[in-house]
């Protein structure tokens, strides 16, 4: 019997059906969450989480995967959703390199050193992308989702993250040099506009792929208004078109800037998670040199509630959690239960998510968008390097019975 | 059409979460900040600033 309903009148719609069960626990994880962080840490921090809330909506109903968005220009030669990515950064950049270097203390950019650890480890994160099935905002939107493989994908990524730390300070003593700020550069506007350059440069090489193969180019990426339905239920339903998701992830990426004092990162908090579980079986952290280092030392020691990329990512899940409840396809993903290869695929896919992301200095979303949208070389260089992996990836994906 | 999901293991597992993040919580020097405990250190105040990477790793230049 199915276990949804139609919603009350006022926002009644012929045919639309919400998944109540899944609505109300997710709004009661929120409201639970929420007042526990609003009663044991600070008011903004409860602003973050409900910006990672609101990103892990932005996530799910505009469908704003990277993995499928390089996925699709590698084998269906479309590239809406590489040009959406791209667009997102240019935005991000123009909004946030200004705000970076206004001169207000305590706002600090996605910036990180340039070197063997990056490319090694945003190559194997690009690989690993494609076994896994997401990114970290992928992983994490899709868990939220229901998906019982992306549960698994997450379990080994907050292992591989951990076993990241533990060798990062190696590759870190590796060939490398230190950030390279394009602002130090050329300038704000000046970088910005580098920036630019690089994102047209790369949106022409993507149209020249899409014309190429199909003579046209989709431009799904600039659409405007939901394809079916009315604004209010689009809304709240989905699919959203790419342009709703990209200004609300460029917003919230700016908002937690200001907010939080950093751009939005997620993948450090799976190795706070991984290493606070290592510790409950009795491991000692504090004998690996990453996790004596100040800042992951403090995270390690204190809540996961002052962590604010945990607070976010936590945010993120019911966020996603709920859109899937108001699309009423939760656990969708997962009617068809993955076979063996498909849950080896995950398992290797997320170590490498993990170990790459740490080394790399984080996911799509620290790495390459905070990244360019703090005007850093290293994103750019992640940039290419994770889609070099990628397309190792793609390659394997059948071999693990995944389509492409 | 036909559920797709578990009712109990959703809860279940929202359950345990919650436990883990409160025992986390309760064993932290925020919330002994809170309940009234000087001299603790908490996170939440605290930001690198001299870390070379959001991770707080140092700079490869002052690594020897």
């Amino acid at each position: 019997m199915s276990d949804s309903a139609v919603l009350q009148p006022g926002l009644q719609q012929p045919g639309w059906q919400v998944d109540r069960f899944i609505v109300s626990t997710a709004l009661v994880g929120l409201a639970l969450l929420g007042g526990l962080i609003w009663l044991e840490t600070a008011p903004f921090m409860v602003a973050l989480f409900v910006i990672g809330t609101l990103l892990g909506m932005a996530l799910y109903h505009g469908a704003f995967g990277f993995t499928a968005g390089w996925r699709n220009l590698v084998v269906k030669k479309r590239g809406a959703g590489m040009r959406a990515q791209l667009l997102l950064f240019g935005l991000s950049s123009l909004i946030m390199v200004p705000m970076l270097h206004s001169g207000q203390a305590g706002l600090v950019g996605a910036v990180a050193p340039v070197g063997t650890s990056l490319v090694f480890g945003s190559f194997i994160f690009g690989l690993g992308m494609q076994l896994g099935g997401g990114c970290g905002s992928g992983t994490l939107f899709t868990v939220g989702a229901g998906n019982i493989r992306m549960v698994v994908t997450l379990v080994f990524f907050i292992a591989g993250a951990v076993l990241g730390s533990i060798h990062l300070p190696w590759w870190l003593d590796q060939p490398g040099f230190d950030p390279v700020p394009l602002v130090n550069s050329f300038g704000v506007s000046g970088a910005i506009l580098v920036q630019f350059v690089g994102l047209g440069l790369v949106a022409w090489w993507v149209n020249r792929i899409e014309r190429k193969a199909h003579g046209t180019i989709e431009r799904d990426e600039l659409l405007w208004k939901g394809q079916s339905h009315g604004v209010l239920r689009t809304l709240l339903s989905g699919r959203w078109p790419f342009t709703w998701a990209i200004l609300i992830l460029a917003a919230g990426n700016a908002l937690t800037l200001a907010i939080g004092g950093a751009p939005w990162s997620i993948t450090f908090a799976f190795n706070v998670w991984g290493a606070k579980a290592l510790e409950v079986v009795g491991v000692n952290m504090s004998q690996f040199e990453f996790w004596t280092w100040d800042y992951p030392a403090m995270a390690l020691k204190d809540s996961v509630l002052t962590n604010i990329p945990s607070v976010m990512n936590f945010g993120l899940l019911l966020g996603a959690m709920l859109a899937a409840g108001l699309a009423n396809r939760f656990n969708e993903a997962s009617r068809n239960r993955p076979e063996g290869r498909q849950f080896l695929a995950a398992v290797v896919g997320g170590l490498l998510l993990g170990y790459g992301a740490r080394l790399g200095f984080g996911c799509n979303i620290g790495a390459l968008f905070s990244g360019i949208a703090s005007a850093s070389l290293h994103a750019w260089v992640w940039f290419a390097c994770a889609f070099a992996g990628s397309l190792i990836g793609i390659r394997l994906r059948p071999w693990f019975r995944l389509p492409n | 059409m036909e559920r797709a999901y578990s009712r109990t293991r959703i809860l279940a597992a929202f359950g345990i979460i919650l436990v883990l993040i409160l025992v986390d919580h309760l064993n932290s020097p925020t919330f002994a900040f809170n309940s009234g405990q000087g001299n603790v250190q908490t996170a939440l105040s605290q930001r690198d600033e001299t870390a070379c990477a959001p991770c707080g790793a140092p700079c490869p230049s002052t690594r020897n």
